[in-house]
């Protein structure tokens, strides 16, 4: 009915409710992806790099923010180093950001689990 | 700067960082932010050279800064999310703001400077109606950005971070009533005494008794009903066909509301003018609104009668201020009941169809 409703206002308005849904959905789901793209040291760059290639292409602009965030909570260390004749920040996960994301890979293991149930008995 | 820029391609970048510097909040992390933003992009256009095999031109460096964004948008995605008012406290002070706004700026307006600038204009309407509505103009600008202000700073200082760690169930307001639609016997009395005061009225100009009962007999209706009898009688006459169309069509929510609120506002200026008027007879005995019955000028109790004349008269004047009161008061009440109507309707026209269909 939603749906329906939205659509009779136009399709952009769909879009619109369609994407700030995916953005909302992608939102966890980066974090999870990022903390555990840096159980290996990398710089942002190649952060970016490895994540679009596994189908998951963050922009500059979240990227960069997220791993703020993530290193003043704690669950990441920073060191700017020298490579290929060029300054570069690297990043890893920090021994609480390991601990942390165990849990968390624990509850999405949980959660998937629960919606393929879900999906399955619809 | 075109010239040096079709000479070294890269330059772009460094004129990308530099504009994205200039919106990025200058903190300790704006230099950090660029570093590694530059770097990014130094390591793209490096990635792009190997694929393609050759040194990248201007064209295809723009091509990598445009997906990247406009330099405003992508220091506001790096920056630190700011806000002047956060989610928090945003509904408050939407809240504080039409309080303040709505419900004591314009009304202490209308009824308070409003008038006080007609005084000072000596009844100039149009004068009165400019200066009123700018100084209204100026005073709401000068609230909204005082309570902003108090709430930017309320804001910043965390003030009211703890609200949800104080807040009780148990004080929570009580469970509101059903909004209460006019009954239908409501409206058929207000009808029939409507009917029975315009009839009441036609009658009173050739039995006066009916309106000053014994007194009639020395006390006759003053100059000032002359302007206004008419006036009364058809806004009576207004109100009956209100009333017949307020139940012929009950269906008509919103009608009741406005046409009620049109009545008032009517009622308004009559009684308005009708105070006007009575102060405006001041020459010789003020007698606006009854005076002593013909021939009796020369009747021994003509002083006796004339001071009853005057109580009746500061009576009468003082129930008609009351009156213009009481309708101000009532024109507000309505006001708020017509744009409560308003909303709802809104809000119940832009829920989803579902909703709707319930």
């Amino acid at each position: 009915m939603y749906v329906t409703y939205y659509m009779s206002n136009g399709s952009q308005a769909t879009t619109e409710v369609f994407e700030n849904l995916k953005l909302e959905l992608r939102r966890g789901c980066l974090t999870l992806a990022v903390l555990t793209q840096l159980r290996t040291e990398r710089y942002g760059y190649t952060l970016r790099k490895a994540l679009a290639d596994d189908g998951l292409e963050i922009d500059e602009g979240t990227l960069y923010p997220l791993l703020r965030r993530l290193e003043s909570q704690g669950l990441l260390v920073s060191q700017w180093r020298e490579e290929d004749k060029r300054n570069k920040r690297f990043y890893r996960l920090s021994p609480v950001g390991e601990q942390i994301l165990e849990q968390l890979l624990g509850e999405w293991q949980r959660i998937n689990t629960s919606l393929s149930k879900i999906l399955q008995e619809a | 700067m075109s010239t040096s820029s079709s000479r070294n391609p890269l330059e772009l970048v460094d004129r990308y960082l530099q504009a994205v510097r200039f919106w990025l909040p200058k903190t300790g992390r704006q230099e950090d932010l660029l570093a590694e933003l530059g770097e990014d992009l130094r390591s793209q256009i490096e990635d792009k050279e190997s694929e393609l095999g050759h040194a990248l031109g201007k064209d295809e460096i723009s091509e990598i800064l445009k997906r990247c964004g406009a330099p405003m948008l992508v220091a506001s995605r790096l920056g630190p999310r700011r806000h002047l008012i956060g989610p928090g406290l945003y509904p408050i002070y939407e809240f504080v703001l039409k309080m303040v706004l709505l419900w004591i700026l314009v009304p202490v307006f209308i009824f308070i400077v409003g008038p006080a600038t007609l005084a000072s204009t000596n009844g100039d309407w149009g004068k009165t109606a400019l200066v009123t509505l700018g100084n209204l103009w100026s005073g709401a600008f000068v609230a909204a950005g005082i309570i902003t202000l108090v709430f930017a700073i309320l804001e910043r200082t965390h003030a009211i971070a703890d609200i949800n760690c104080k807040w009780d169930p148990s004080s929570l307001p009580p469970l509101q009533k059903p909004e209460r639609k006019t009954s239908f016997v409501q409206t058929i009395c207000e009808l029939a005494f409507n009917v029975f005061g315009l009839v009441w009225l036609l009658l009173v100009p050739n039995h006066p008794f009916l309106i000053m009962g014994p007194a009639a007999a020395f006390l006759k209706l003053g100059t000032i009903w002359h302007t206004f009898y008419v006036p009364v009688v058809l806004l009576t006459v207004a109100v009956i066909v209100r009333l017949a169309v307020t139940l012929a069509r009950s269906q008509w929510t919103a009608f009741p509301l406005w046409s009620q609120l049109l009545q008032t506002a009517v009622s308004l200026i009559l009684v308005h003018y009708m105070i006007q008027a009575a102060g405006y007879t001041v020459h010789g005995d003020w007698h606006p609104f009854v005076t002593i019955a013909d021939g009796l000028s020369r009747s021994e109790q003509y002083v006796r009668f004339t001071k009853i004349a005057a109580i009746v008269n500061v009576a009468l004047l003082i129930s008609l201020v009351c009156t213009w009161v009481g309708l101000c008061i009532g024109g507000a009440v309505q006001v708020w009941e017509l744009l409560k109507h308003i909303r709802k309707q809104g809000t119940v026209s832009q829920q989803p169809a579902s909703v709707q269909l319930r």
